[in-house]
């Protein structure tokens, strides 16, 4: 029953505990300057990393020095991130959680994306995050032993958005990647996904007004997805104990529906 | 890389429309809409253009979204070429 407490036995493993230390790529700005807030407000130490450090994210490592460790470092730099991991870990303690965050976006027809764009696409959004997660495993293994790791991924990976082929193959690619990985890690982490639909800002900026006023249109909640909407989902990810594992939760005002 | 005069992607768009049973009006303030020209359509011209020139003009969205007339779409097919 889930209201009784029950010592963890070989056929009862314990739950995996709540985020101490969270690694959050993208954490400069939009929703990843959200989750590193709300993950300190819930009393984790948060390493991020971005390719241009904002202020924002500056003033706040310079206000909590002992809780931030920030670095400016591109996610495809593999070399960067390995040693990210290791200088933010000397300081902040072992890293039991990572947040895959960072993405480039697409507006842009298939047929008139170049073959590089394409690249460069799947290059951040689908190769990095996975070798982003490679790395916190190989430490997290190594250190803690168990932990968590929530993918930010898309609507677009599970509906068709026109101009936008490579940016989905690479959210559906991380969805995928993100059961498989609940399924290998058998029970020591908990890996999902997360799947906003269209912000109003940042990703969606492209997006014309005619598009961003049909998608509002038919959503059901009648409004578009805020960062506030999506980081109490992935809090929950990161501290409940909700034996939620392999999944996509998808953030969109029932707009996929 | 070779390009194609206005004339020429003109009389291109024209083919694009007249395979749909439309017609393309001599009036370069003809708006899209109106003519039925849509952002496939667009496509379908710019892909023939790439071939004819033997290079391909990647761009994004949003240059074709202020896109209305069809003088319009020669001067973007225009910057395209020459970028």
């Amino acid at each position: 029953m889930s209201d009784t407490a029950t010592a963890p036995t070989a056929a009862t493993p314990a739950a995996i505990p709540p985020a101490t230390c969270v690694l959050i790529s993208g954490g400069s700005r939009g929703l990843g300057l959200s989750l590193v807030h709300d993950a300190l407000a819930n009393g984790a130490r948060v390493a991020t990393f971005a390719r241009t450090v904002t202020p924002e994210l500056e003033a706040l490592a310079a206000e909590r020095p002992d809780d931030v460790f920030v670095g400016s470092v591109d996610i495809t730099d593999t070399k960067a991130i390995t040693t990210f991991i290791k200088e933010a870990s000397a300081k902040l303690g072992p890293i039991d959680a990572l947040i895959n965050n960072a993405a480039i976006g697409q507006d842009s027809l298939h047929v008139h994306t170049s073959p590089e764009r394409v690249a460069q696409i799947v290059t951040t959004n689908l190769t990095a995050p996975l070798l982003l997660a490679r790395a916190f495993l190989r430490h997290a293994m190594a250190k803690s032993g168990r932990g968590r790791i929530v993918m930010v991924t898309s609507v677009c990976a599970q509906r068709g958005y026109s101009g936008l082929v490579t940016y989905s193959a690479t959210k559906g690619g991380l969805d995928s990647a993100m059961r498989t990985l609940a399924r290998e890690m058998h029970g020591r982490f908990l890996v999902n996904s997360v799947a906003p639909g269209f912000f109003a800002s940042e990703m969606s900026s492209v997006l014309g007004n005619e598009q961003l006023s049909t998608i509002t249109r038919r959503t059901p909640s009648g409004r578009l997805v805020e960062p506030d909407n999506i980081t109490p989902v992935v809090r929950s990810l990161l501290f409940d104990d909700t034996n939620l594992n392999g999944q996509v939760i998808t953030i969109d005002g029932g707009g996929s529906i | 890389m070779s390009t194609l005069s206005r004339d020429q992607v003109r009389t291109m768009m024209a083919e694009v429309l007249s395979a749909q049973g439309k017609e393309l009006p001599a009036d370069d303030s003809a708006s899209l809409e109106t003519i039925g020209f849509r952002s496939l359509d667009f496509s379908e011209l710019a892909l023939r253009v790439e071939d004819e020139i033997g290079d391909e003009l990647n761009f994004d969205a949003p240059g074709l979204r202020s896109i209305e007339t069809v003088g319009d779409v020669l001067d973007f097919l225009d910057q395209l070429q020459t970028a």
